[in-house]
């Protein structure tokens, strides 16, 4: 492991390396979950529905900028 | 993204499992799926300290790389460091939704027999670790995302510093102010904890 701290140069730092490598071990996740995760993963519908969100979302956005332009037009039509 | 059922994968790497998961083979994300579970639950269940809201999360960020699966290539990092950047955010996220952190024991956890049943030794390895716990938790989240990557992934520097988006040197310092930061804190709790009995 690429540990940045020499035993010489800080006895305490290099102490507590020992600990975090001795004591942070990977734990096993619970097996039922990650094969009910794959399966979820695997089998859930295509997945790209916030792209037509996203369009949807333009669409609405550009429609309102349209409307306030002919709006403000209008109004300039009106009042020249 | 349509989904294909099946193509050939004889020889999956990650770089051509991306691009296969790109078009959609469901083959290709079972690949990067159980390449990759195991370290992603593993760094959010260290972040958090709950079995339940780690799965939950872990959940969450595959749901989250697939869907966005797209937009990976384009960023050049390796796919295994762009899940950890996912992690690293919905564990943000979720430490800000819950204010309340909760300080789980490891007891809660880990399947552990009984204390009485235990020799003394593993009594007290769980109780330093505990302890270790603790004081991780209570650093900057940059600090814990540096200190699980590099003991409980053995990652090197440079890896780091590709997940975390800085330089190499950059993750070095970070690293020594990290170790400075949780001695200091170890120190704290263990006279917190100490005074209590007193």
């Amino acid at each position: 492991m690429e540990h940045g701290l020499e035993q010489n140069g800080r006895p305490g730092l290099w102490g507590l390396e020992q600990k975090l490598s001795n004591l942070l071990k990977p734990v096993t996740p619970d097996p039922e979950f990650v094969d009910s995760l794959k399966m979820k993963l695997t089998r859930a519908p295509a997945v790209l529905v916030e792209t037509s969100r996203r369009k949807m979302g333009l669409l609405v956005v550009s429609c309102g900028l349209f409307a306030g332009a002919f709006l403000v037009w209008l109004l300039r039509k009106r009042w020249q | 993204m349509k989904k294909q059922s099946a193509a050939p994968t004889e020889s999956l790497t990650d770089q051509n499992a991306v691009q296969l998961a790109c078009n959609g083979n469901a083959e290709a994300f079972s690949y990067l799926y159980e390449q990759n579970v195991k370290r992603i639950y593993n760094y959010i269940f260290y972040r958090i300290g709950a079995e339940a809201d780690a799965e939950d999360l872990t959940a969450r960020v595959f749901h989250r790389a697939f869907a966005h699966i797209n937009s990976y290539v384009e960023k050049g990092v390796p796919f295994t460091a762009w899940l950890y950047r996912i992690a690293h955010n919905l564990t943000a996220n979720w430490y800000r939704d819950n204010h309340r952190r909760r300080e789980v024991s490891l007891d809660d956890h880990f399947d552990l027999p009984h204390l009485s049943d235990l020799p003394e030794r593993t009594i007290e390895m769980n109780q330093e670790k505990e302890l270790l716990l603790k004081a991780i938790r209570r650093l900057p989240a940059d600090r814990q995302q540096l200190i699980l990557l590099k003991f409980l992934e053995d990652l090197s520097n440079g890896q780091i510093a590709i997940i975390m988006g800085r330089t190499e040197g950059a993750i070095k310092s970070l690293y020594h102010r990290s170790l400075i930061s949780l001695r200091e804190e170890l120190k704290r709790i263990s006279g917190v904890e100490t005074s209590d009995f007193r």
